[in-house]
């Protein structure tokens, strides 16, 4: 005999599942008779859950459909966060408006002197931390 | 040293999947239904809204269908699982807050949020199955097969160890089960309650 509380769950739980097996493995004239007779209105109810399934296919089908749009948008702003192109004098004008941290960071990170490459790198990397924003509409002039 | 090796079981496709969901006939239909209101009655989670969950899993590739599995069985499967899921979420929810947040914006001391109503749940669940599960046994008149079979049921007998000391050959072990489930349908028709008068 099962002793406790939990275990009364536990032994109802099994008992679901033998029951649910025996749900499953009835014959199709079974399962729509004791339908009938348990709950009645068997039409009603095949009516109701064909709508139901139908409605959850759909549902998921949107579900998949918002995943897909939601990744070709991220994959475009990505394409066209790589192919934005700065302007040297932009950049020149960016790198003054960081703070003496920010540039000392920057400078530790490159560790050496800055070329026009390294300075474009940085605004790069700026971006790609968040510090500046991505200039959607940048045509790459100042 | 041998290497195990581990079988690849095929599953079916998404488009298999909706399309077998999409021709589900009338008993497919029914048999979720109870099952459904089965799992849901005795979790914390609408019989609807469980089998929609089942079918989101099994289309969006989280959960997989083994081809020898037939669909109707693996939502089955798919709906106890989501079901027991639920009950253990309440089960283990532990309340995490920030210190921060006993106090407005002005420091004055707010009331913490409290606590109580997860274990209450849980208290409320243990307690409804507790008086289920004698009242379901309750149904089946005590020294009987049929009251014994349901407690092994229970106990997690297997139907060889259930035939052998109950004394049943298949066919009567058969009638025995469907005995059962009959009467418990009758008693109760959309799912298991305790609330049921």
């Amino acid at each position: 005999m099962t002793e406790n509380k939990k275990s009364k769950q536990q032994a109802l739980d099994r008992l679901a599942d033998a029951l649910v097996d025996d749900i499953l493995d009835a014959s199709p004239e079974e399962i729509l008779a004791e339908f009938e007779e348990d709950n009645g209105g068997a039409e009603r109810h095949v009516a109701e859950m064909r709508a139901l399934v139908e409605k959850s296919v759909a549902m998921a089908n949107k579900r998949r459909l918002t995943a897909a749009k939601a990744g070709v948008a991220s994959s475009r702003a990505s394409s066209k966060k790589a192919a934005t192109p700065i302007d040297i004098n932009e950049a020149r004008r960016l790198m003054n408006t960081l703070t003496p941290a920010q540039k000392l960071t920057l400078a530790a990170r490159k560790e050496s002197e800055q070329s026009d490459d390294d300075l474009l790198s940085m605004i790069e990397d700026l971006r790609d931390l968040g510090v500046l924003p991505i200039d959607d509409d940048s045509d790459g002039k100042g | 040293m041998d290497q195990a090796v581990v079988p690849v079981v095929a599953t079916r496709s998404r488009d298999e999947i909706e399309s077998a969901i999409l021709a589900f006939t009338d008993d497919d239909l029914l048999r979720l239904r109870k099952v459904s209101w089965f799992y849901a009655s005795r979790h914390t989670i609408e019989a609807e809204d469980l089998l929609q969950e089942a079918i989101a899993r099994a289309l969006d590739g989280s959960r997989k269908c083994p081809v020898n599995v037939g669909v109707v069985k693996f939502l089955a499967e798919a709906m106890r699982s989501i079901a027991h899921g639920e009950s253990e979420k309440l089960e283990n929810r532990v309340v995490t807050r920030s210190l921060d947040s006993d106090t407005d914006e002005e420091g004055e001391v707010l009331d913490p949020p409290d606590p109580s109503p997860s274990i209450e749940e849980a208290m409320i669940n243990e307690e409804g199955a507790a008086i289920l599960h004698d009242r379901i046994l309750s149904l089946f008149e005590e020294g009987t097969p049929a009251r014994d079979m349901v407690q092994g049921m229970m106990d997690d007998w297997s139907a060889d160890e259930l035939r052998e000391v109950l004394g049943l050959d298949k066919t009567a072990y058969a009638s025995m089960r469907r005995l059962i489930r009959r009467r418990l349908n009758k008693e109760y028709p959309e799912g298991w309650s305790h609330d049921r008068e």
